[in-house]
């Protein structure tokens, strides 16, 4: 069996995880909007950056794998 | 396409599905390139499809934003009308909400135009990749003016290699990102002076034994940060045309799997709403990749600027 067998799941895996990160920020960010709804600008700024770094990680990783996979 | 055409009839559609998305995504060849310029210092100068796009982008950033500000600012007035007040409301929206927070109030109006340059020259390198005008052409060309795909010298058959966002290459991201790089270190070299910004990369008064860790950490933080806003913008756009692309071959490969018209015909029932819902999706990411590099290059400069030790 070939090592490049399993990199399609690689990408599945990749996808779980930012998949699963990014539904905590929404979550967190929903819930924290509708604990405190004035708050709801300040909240949407402070999620926004780490959720971008945390989109960009698991690009990254998309990236990496897919040359991987054509290379 | 014509790739594809040549090839036809020795190979099936499965083998052609592949190599087909890649050169609808990828810069066109340099062996064929649509302006012909000599090789200087071993770099050969001729212009392909991406630069092509850069071209046109640039012409188009420079008709639609630069020159109407210019007469606006030449006139004399105080309110903006019309389409000059729209560039207003983005270019205010970007000074106050992104640049402001992030640089500080010293800084704003030091980095507000480059910013600002990025968010539209993004926005429109972007934007033209969802413009189908190349298609458009090319099916003119083929079927009203009868010219076959084959025919390499025609003018619209050399533009029709390869694909039309030129931000879904690499290199032209990392050329964006090294701006980026630059910006960072100039930032903090204006706020701190040269010597100071590269001793604030790292926290002072720690133990010593921490710096032999930290210092390696920080050096490979200052690359890794215009290395992942390259990765994203390019990644982002290649990324939604391959999909859309890959939809719309299913067409073609249930056809030839069931070895039937029909089967393709029903596949693209469904695979036609779902390529015109990731379209739709493509839009908002066109939007949001631009916001982002604009966000992130303003958030690092501002790193630079107000350190936190």
């Amino acid at each position: 069996m070939e090592a490049t067998t399993f990199l399609p799941l690689g990408m599945g895996l990749i996808v779980i995880g930012a998949g699963l990160g990014i539904g905590r920020f929404a979550a967190a960010a929903a819930e924290g909007i509708a604990r405190q709804p004035e708050a709801a600008d300040k909240i949407t700024g402070a999620v926004n950056l780490p959720l971008f770094l945390l989109e960009g990680v698991a690009i990254l990783a998309e990236v990496f794998t897919f040359l991987m996979l054509i290379l | 396409m014509s790739v594809a055409e040549a090839d036809h009839n020795s190979q099936s559609v499965m083998d052609l599905v592949g190599p087909n998305i890649i050169h609808h995504v990828s810069n066109s060849d340099i062996s064929h390139p649509i302006i012909h310029f000599p090789t200087l210092f071993g770099i050969n100068f001729s212009v392909t499809k991406h630069v092509f796009m850069l071209w046109l982008v640039a012409l188009i950033v420079g008709i639609s934003i630069i020159i109407p500000v210019r007469r606006f600012i030449l006139s004399g007035r105080s309110i903006p009308r019309g389409w000059v007040n729209a560039i207003e409301t983005i270019v205010v929206f970007f000074r106050d909400t992104i640049v402001k927070p992030n640089v500080g109030q010293k800084w704003v109006m030091t980095w507000t135009p480059l910013i600002l340059t990025f968010f539209f020259f993004i926005l429109f390198a972007n934007g033209i990749g969802m413009v189908p005008i190349f298609d458009v052409l090319g099916a003119f060309n083929r079927f009203i003016l009868g010219i076959p795909s084959t025919d390499s010298h025609n003018i619209i058959n050399g533009l029709l290699h390869g694909g039309v966002t030129a931000t879904g290459n690499f290199n032209v991201t990392a050329g964006l990102a090294t701006v980026t790089f630059f910006a960072i270190i100039i930032g903090g070299t204006l706020a701190h002076g040269f010597i100071q910004h590269w001793k604030n990369l790292v926290p002072h008064g720690l133990a010593w034994p921490v710096y032999i860790i930290l210092i390696p950490i920080e050096i490979m933080g200052l690359l890794v940060k215009p290395f992942a806003l390259t990765m994203r913008l390019a990644a982002n756009m290649t990324g939604g045309h391959i999909a859309i692309l890959a939809l719309l071959s299913l067409m073609a490969i249930f056809g030839e799997m069931f070895q039937s018209t029909i089967a393709g015909i029903g596949v693209a029932f469904i695979s036609i709403p779902m390529a015109v819902a990731i379209s739709g999706l493509e839009i908002i990411v066109v939007l949001v990749q631009a916001y982002v590099f604009t966000l992130l290059t303003s958030v690092f400069i501002g790193m630079a600027i107000n350190v936190h030790h």
